[in-house]
């Protein structure tokens, strides 16, 4: 045998490994990169375009809560075999299960509202009317699905996702004070101002919504990932979590490091765009209209699925991509609905986008407590994980989350209910 | 015929009308050859309080309230059983197996009936009215008689025709799949696409090999892939045994190298060189779709004789419509339909009747070539050769229409998310 031989042979056990860890890796990725939708780009724009470095704080901390939130949908995927939909229906009951898919099928709907306007901002800024833009988007994303691989157009939108490094450059580009920037991780600042507290609760619906954990346990129970592969799903969860939240810092940072140093006050990631243009340069904007475009197109298509998905694993209805739409009526019929009522209110004269964008993304902020406090039900139910329930340290964790959270979105009603009061 | 969830709740009284409790569980028992359970007990709960109360303290079951005819303190609670089936934990809300329409569905409800004073699970109702009872608004369902005609035959299925999924029970009652094994391997492999693939393992772990066998040929490879994971070296090495060399050969080619040398190993040695062979072709030639599972005769023998050696062979075969006519070499000398053999007089050689201009493919002619042979000469398999006319192996018809034609539950995108 020869010295190459041996080589590879002493190479066996981590090639192996290797191999493994490739075939488990994928879910807590491809759902982080999907995370960087329409909305959350638009979210971090905004806080950084109008609040400076004032926001970056919250990123570590957002991040750890959605390591914690998506391990738990991992765990649950990779233990019991069975969706998120699945399992609540299986141990709460129709009633309960009704009531939280129609709230999550009302929010994803909002959030492929928010996807197709960012299908019609990212093509303005190339000169496209939103008139032609996001009925050919729409019809693009629904025969993409229907009629075309889905394996395919994932890898497609996968690749198209590494544009997302092109917001890392945006940052560094933008050449913020990276002193300044380093300090403004570990200075909260806080105030009660009804705009502040909304954008306080979207940027964390928009990192951790509510969709996630329903697509991301699903793609690991349709992996099929198995109980011994778990430590790799784990890791799988904290690099695509890290991933996503690098990408949504540095949007912050370019943009504060430009648009806020300037002054100008923007609405929308669009306007975002716009100004890094003569800031930042031409590619710095090109790239971020890009950006947008790939996760607006990408989210479109995988928002409605994921939610008809969820929709018919609850209620026992067959879901499948068919061709023959007889097989799977009501998944076609939600899938399809989602699309067009998403199309069609960016196509009403609505006066800001950006409302509605943004809204979107507080919604999610108002549903993912009520989402957490489920699967923490279920991660406890010993007859569900077995050894794999909770421990009491991670309970507590996910419990002061999902308090803060609730604060969080009850401060938000409160605010807008009364907005006088802390003008 | 009275429904489990309008059951759920109610109140439970005791013979001096006494409120113990609201139902919270019904348990029901096999018994005899009677294929629909028989309801044994029913639980009250208040608060954390529960007590069993066996079926046959119940004087009335369906009413707007439950009484029973003793006294509370009388009452001898009921000990559950190994085999009980928890109506309302096990069953309400899970998936089943609708073996009959061949689909995996979620149960809305139970339908019981009783007979004489027994009260036993008719049907399983997975319609939409169902869910709308679940949901308190019957009225609604009532009120679209049309709609609730229509999805009746469909909605209700016979416990005859259910097979639970046991995999939500932490200590596994093992649930007897006979009415599975019953099914045509091509229903089970649409069944095990509708599972996930822990549900889909924990099924072929009961099935036994030559069902698996069976069952696998008609999965697409990358799932035949993730469904055999956990399954150990041996019983793989069974299967792939019982399974035709061609299609064991593809479910070999799938795998990491490490494993499918392992379970070469482990098999056979006349299977696993068949499969050995296979494996060298490429996939989409005529030697890669090939099986060997044919049957040869030497020219010179006469009908009587061949018909001797059908019968010990038939066994191993894939095809025997038609047999081949080789020499010691293996050379390609003839063919035979099966018709042809029978009709012929017992003593003629079968070197006299065969049909010496076969209809070949090359080893490495395309699969679409191999169809498109086949469909023009009306064949129902074809032999592929070498250079030298050595009979390698026959390509089928099914085999070779696969690609052109993919079967119905194949046309399906294989899995939502990858």
């Amino acid at each position: 045998m020869n010295a190459y031989h041996l080589f590879w042979k002493r190479l066996r056990p981590y090639r192996t490994r290797l191999a493994l860890l490739l075939a488990v890796i994928g879910p807590g990725i491809i759902t982080a990169n999907v995370d960087n939708d329409a909305g959350g780009i638009t979210t971090y724009s905004v806080a950084g375009g109008n609040y400076g470095y004032g926001l970056l704080w919250m990123m570590p901390l957002v991040l750890i809560a959605l390591i914690i939130v998506q391990e738990m949908s991992a765990r649950l995927g990779v233990v019991t075999g069975k969706g998120l939909a699945d399992l609540i229906r299986e141990s709460l009951g129709v009633r309960l299960t009704t009531l939280i898919l129609s709230l999550l099928v009302i929010v994803n709907l909002a959030n492929t509202v928010s996807e197709f306007a960012g299908v019609a901002a990212s093509m303005e800024i190339f000169g496209v009317s939103k008139y032609i833009s996001v009925p050919v988007a729409a019809f693009v994303v629904w025969l993409l699905i229907f009629r075309g691989n889905y394996k395919t157009t994932e890898r497609i939108f996968l690749v198209a996702s590494s544009i997302y490094l092109a917001y890392i450059i945006s940052g560094i580009l933008a050449k913020p004070d990276w002193s300044e920037v380093g300090k403004a991780f570990y200075t909260p600042t806080f105030n009660l101002n009804i705009e502040f507290v909304t954008l306080f609760v979207t940027i964390i619906g928009t990192t951790i919504a509510p969709w996630m954990q329903f697509y991301q346990q699903a793609s690991i129970v349709d992996k099929g990932i198995q109980v011994e592969d778990y430590g790799y799903e784990v890791l799988d969860v904290v690099v695509g979590s890290i991933f996503a939240v690098v990408v949504a810092a540095f949007i912050v940072i370019a943009c504060a490091a430009t648009i806020y140093k300037q002054g100008i006050r923007i609405e929308t990631a669009k306007d975002a765009a716009m100004a890094l243009g003569p800031l930042a340069g031409k590619y710095a904007q090109t790239l971020f209209a890009l950006g947008l475009l790939n996760a607006s197109l990408f989210s479109a298509a995988i928002l409605p699925l994921s939610t008809s998905y969820s929709v018919c694993e609850a209620f026992g209805w067959e879901s499948s991509l068919s061709k023959n739409i007889k097989d799977a009526k009501v998944f076609f019929i939600i899938y399809t609905a989602l699309i067009v009522v998403g199309a069609l209110c960016i196509l009403l004269p609505i006066k800001s986008l950006i409302r509605a964008m943004m809204a979107s993304q507080t919604l999610n902020g108002i549903l993912l407590p009520i989402i957490l406090i489920v699967m923490l039900h279920l991660i406890n139910d010993r007859r569900i994980m077995g050894n794999f329930a909770m421990n009491r340290w991670f309970n507590i964790l996910v419990w002061i989350t999902v308090i803060l959270l609730i604060l969080l979105a009850l401060i938000l009603v409160v605010v807008s209910v009364f907005p006088v009061l802390f003008r | 015929m009275p429904y489990i969830s309008q059951l759920m709740g109610r109140p439970i009284a005791d013979i001096d009308g006494e409120v113990i409790g609201s139902l919270s569980e019904i348990l029901a028992h096999k018994v005899g050859e009677v294929s629909h359970p028989k309801i044994v007990a029913i639980e009250a709960k208040k608060g954390s309080h529960t007590l069993m109360i066996p079926i046959a303290d119940v004087a009335v079951l369906i009413g707007p309230a439950i009484a029973l005819h003793k006294r509370k303190s009388h009452i001898v609670p009921y000990k559950p059983d190994e085999d009980d089936l928890y109506l309302i934990r096990d069953v309400l809300d899970k998936q089943i197996i609708d073996t009959n329409g061949v689909r995996v569905v979620r149960v809305n409800d139970l339908q019981l009936t009783r007979i004489e004073n027994d009260y036993f699970i008719a049907n399983v109702d997975t319609s939409s009215s169902g869910l709308l009872r679940r949901l308190g608004l019957d009225a609604i369902s009532k009120r679209l008689p049309n709609k609730g005609k229509r999805s009746a035959p469909t909605g209700n299925i016979s416990w005859d025709d259910v097979e639970l999924l046991s995999i939500d029970q932490p200590m596994r009652l093992k649930v007897p799949r006979e009415k599975l094994a019953e099914l045509h391997p091509a229903d089970l492999a649409e069944i095990l696409s509708d599972l996930s693939r822990q549900e889909g393992r924990d099924i072929l772990e009961s099935l036994d090999i030559e069902t698996l066998a069976d069952t696998l040929e008609e999965v697409e490879p990358d799932f035949q892939v993730s469904l055999l994971e956990g399954m150990p070296n041996e019983r793989v090495a069974d299967v792939l045994e019982e399974m035709e060399p061609d299609e064991a050969a593809d479910l070999l080619a799938e795998l990491p190298k490490d494993r499918s040398q392992e379970l070469l190993q482990l098999m056979e040695d006349e299977e696993a060189q068949d499969v050995r062979k296979l494996l060298t072709y490429p996939d989409d030639t005529a030697g890669g779709i090939m099986t060997t599972g044919y049957i040869t005769i030497p020219p010179d023998i006469t009908a009587e004789q061949a018909m001797v050696v059908l019968r010990q062979l038939s066994k191993e075969a894939e095809v025997y419509y038609y047999i081949y006519i080789t020499d010691s070499q293996n050379h390609l000398l003839g063919v035979l339909s099966l018709r042809e053999l029978v009709l012929a007089e017992p003593q003629t050689k079968v070197s006299d009747i065969m049909e010496k201009r076969v209809v070949t493919v090359h080893l490495e002619d395309t699969q679409d070539e191999c169809a498109q042979i086949i469909a023009k000469y009306n064949l129902i398999a074809i032999p592929v050769v070498d250079d030298d006319n050595q009979l390698h192996g026959i390509v089928t018809a099914d085999d070779a229409i696969d690609k052109i034609i993919p079967t119905a539950w194949k046309k399906r995108l294989p899995r939502l998310y990858h």
